[in-house]
């Protein structure tokens, strides 16, 4: 098969405004995401909450290292039915639906705005006018699975898999680009496309707010059934038994 | 490496030093200042490692007693960072250290108000009342803030020692068990809490004391002052011990043996030097 020249047009008006453009939106787009990130207030409530967990499940772990009263009576005041933390601090149940919080909501729109509003007005604006070319060559022979991802809007059955196409190339450097948004803005930029499709992924088991009070109730469930084994128990005996060893 | 030796050091050496030192939580204030003056032709180069630099020389100038400069500098991080709260705390830091008390607390109520959640803001307020010599004072603070922020290990410590303060072993002691909980494999924690055990007294307590002694020595066989504990303990059990006999008091007296051969060397200057205080 004869190989195919392409237009030195195409490279100068197609193959790199595809990557400018994609390079500079990102940035925009970080700087964008700067400006409207909200910082996340933390409620006082909810730290307690959380350190109390933690205060919990290390009593329920470390629990052996203390003296059998000092572990029952953490765990008295922890668990008691009528004085317990779990049993006097009532917390309201978390909303279940994300979208009665409007601090929430607001948060999601911001979201779209900088992430998904972005990827599809360039990606259709890309598609429409810069269709139907080629616009390079990867320099490996690849199978012809690679065809529907490499040669998107050009649908010829005999060319060779390793050609790109202009909707193709531009998918690449929207995904391509993660290293050099590192070293122009810096770790943890908000330009990296990769990133926000992972975070669709995770993303909402994440947003949910924490529900305290069933974390309360499985937490003394699990305080309630620790049995105490007081590891210091042998300690002694072990010095001994490691001296009579040496001598 | 010795004082002198700064001097030879590039400016990017320089800047690897004081990052590893910020991360150390180094505290080398001559230093830091004596550094920090040959990197000021390149200050304005560093990006945003230069706050940060900041902010260590700040705390270096503080803890030389250059409150003018210090408050120069935190005036530059305001007016990079205006409302910032991390400023307005270097702010009461800077006041502490000239120990205008009244205005540091009304900045860091002012943080407080301003973020609940600041850690930080509340453990100089109680930082500020120990400094003023107010154990009881603190001491409440701290309950105060152990009742929000439960699983803070550097609060529990201070308020153990606080507690050591006011002689209330006993709440001392349950601090220092709740220390445990955060590292039970720290064998300082578990030694805190033998010496916590064996001050108090008594015959249960003396037991808790060589179990956390033995603990502590098993983490870490070289911790003489473990050792030295066994043996104290063990000495004053065996001592009880004379009326009941039997199994426990042989083993005391094996452990008691045990340590003081163990510690033979550093023991016998231990046990010249309490000799002498008693």
């Amino acid at each position: 098969m004869a190989e195919l020249l392409l237009d030195p047009n195409i490279r100068l008006w197609v193959f790199l405004p595809i990557v400018i453009i994609t390079f500079l939106v990102g940035i925009v787009r970080h700087y964008v995401s700067i400006i409207l990130s909200s910082q996340k207030k933390i409620e006082l409530l909810q730290v307690q909450d959380s350190q109390v967990m933690i205060r919990a499940r290390l009593l329920r772990e470390n629990g052996k290292y203390l003296p059998r009263q000092s572990f029952a009576m953490r765990r008295h005041w922890f668990n008691n039915e009528d004085t317990g933390y779990f049993k006097v601090q009532k917390r309201a149940t978390a909303s279940q639906n994300p979208m009665t919080d409007p601090g929430m909501m607001t948060d999601m729109l911001k979201g779209n705005v900088t992430n998904v509003l972005p990827m599809i007005v360039i990606g259709g604006w890309i598609n429409w006018m810069f269709s139907g070319f080629l616009t390079t060559k990867v320099p490996f022979p690849l199978t012809l699975r690679f065809k529907p991802m490499l040669q998107r809007g050009v649908e010829l059955a005999y060319l060779d898999a390793s050609w790109v196409s202009s909707a193709s190339w531009y998918f690449l450097n929207v995904f391509g680009l993660r290293t050099i948004y590192t070293l122009v803005l810096g770790e943890n930029n908000a330009a990296d496309q990769s990133k926000v499709m992972q975070e669709q992924m995770s993303g909402p088991a994440m947003a949910m707010p924490p529900d305290s009070k069933a974390a309360f109730k499985a937490e003394w469930e699990a305080l309630e059934i620790t049995e105490h084994r007081w590891a210091l128990a042998s300690s002694e005996a072990d010095i001994l038994a490691s001296t009579e060893q040496s001598q | 490496m010795s004082y002198n030796n700064y001097e030879d050091l590039s400016r990017n050496e320089i800047i690897d030093l004081l990052r590893q030192w910020r991360d150390n939580n180094e505290r080398k204030g001559e230093e830091v200042l004596t550094l920090f003056d040959t990197i000021i032709p390149v200050f304005n180069k560093l990006g945003s490692e230069k706050y940060l630099i900041l902010e260590q020389v700040i705390y270096a100038a503080l803890d030389c007693h250059y409150y003018e400069t210090a408050m120069w500098w935190i005036m530059l991080l305001n007016m990079e960072f205006p409302g910032s709260l991390r400023v307005m705390r270097y702010k009461a830091a800077c006041l502490e250290a000239e120990e205008k008390y009244d205005e540091a607390l009304e900045i860091l109520d002012n943080i407080i108000k301003s973020d609940e959640t600041n850690a930080a803001a509340r453990k100089r307020r109680i930082c500020i009342l120990k400094a003023q010599g107010l154990i009881t004072d603190a001491i409440k603070e701290l309950v105060d803030y152990l009742k929000k922020f439960m699983s803070d290990m550097e609060a529990w410590q201070e308020l153990s020692e606080l507690y050591l303060q006011v002689q209330e072993y006993s709440k001392a002691a349950f601090c220092a068990e709740e220390l445990i909980l955060h590292q039970p494999h720290n064998h300082l924690m578990h030694q805190r809490l033998a010496d916590i055990r064996y001050t108090m007294g008594g015959m249960e307590n003396m037991e808790l004391a060589k179990s956390y002694y033995c603990q502590a020595i098993k983490l870490n066989p070289d911790n003489t002052r473990a050792l030295l504990g066994l043996f104290l303990v063990t000495n004053a059990l065996v001592g009880q011990y004379k009326s009941a006999g039997g199994a426990k008091r042989s083993e005391a007296w094996r452990l008691s043996q045990w340590a003081q051969r163990s510690a033979a060397p550093d023991l016998a200057a231990a046990m010249l030097t309490l000799a002498i205080t008693d």
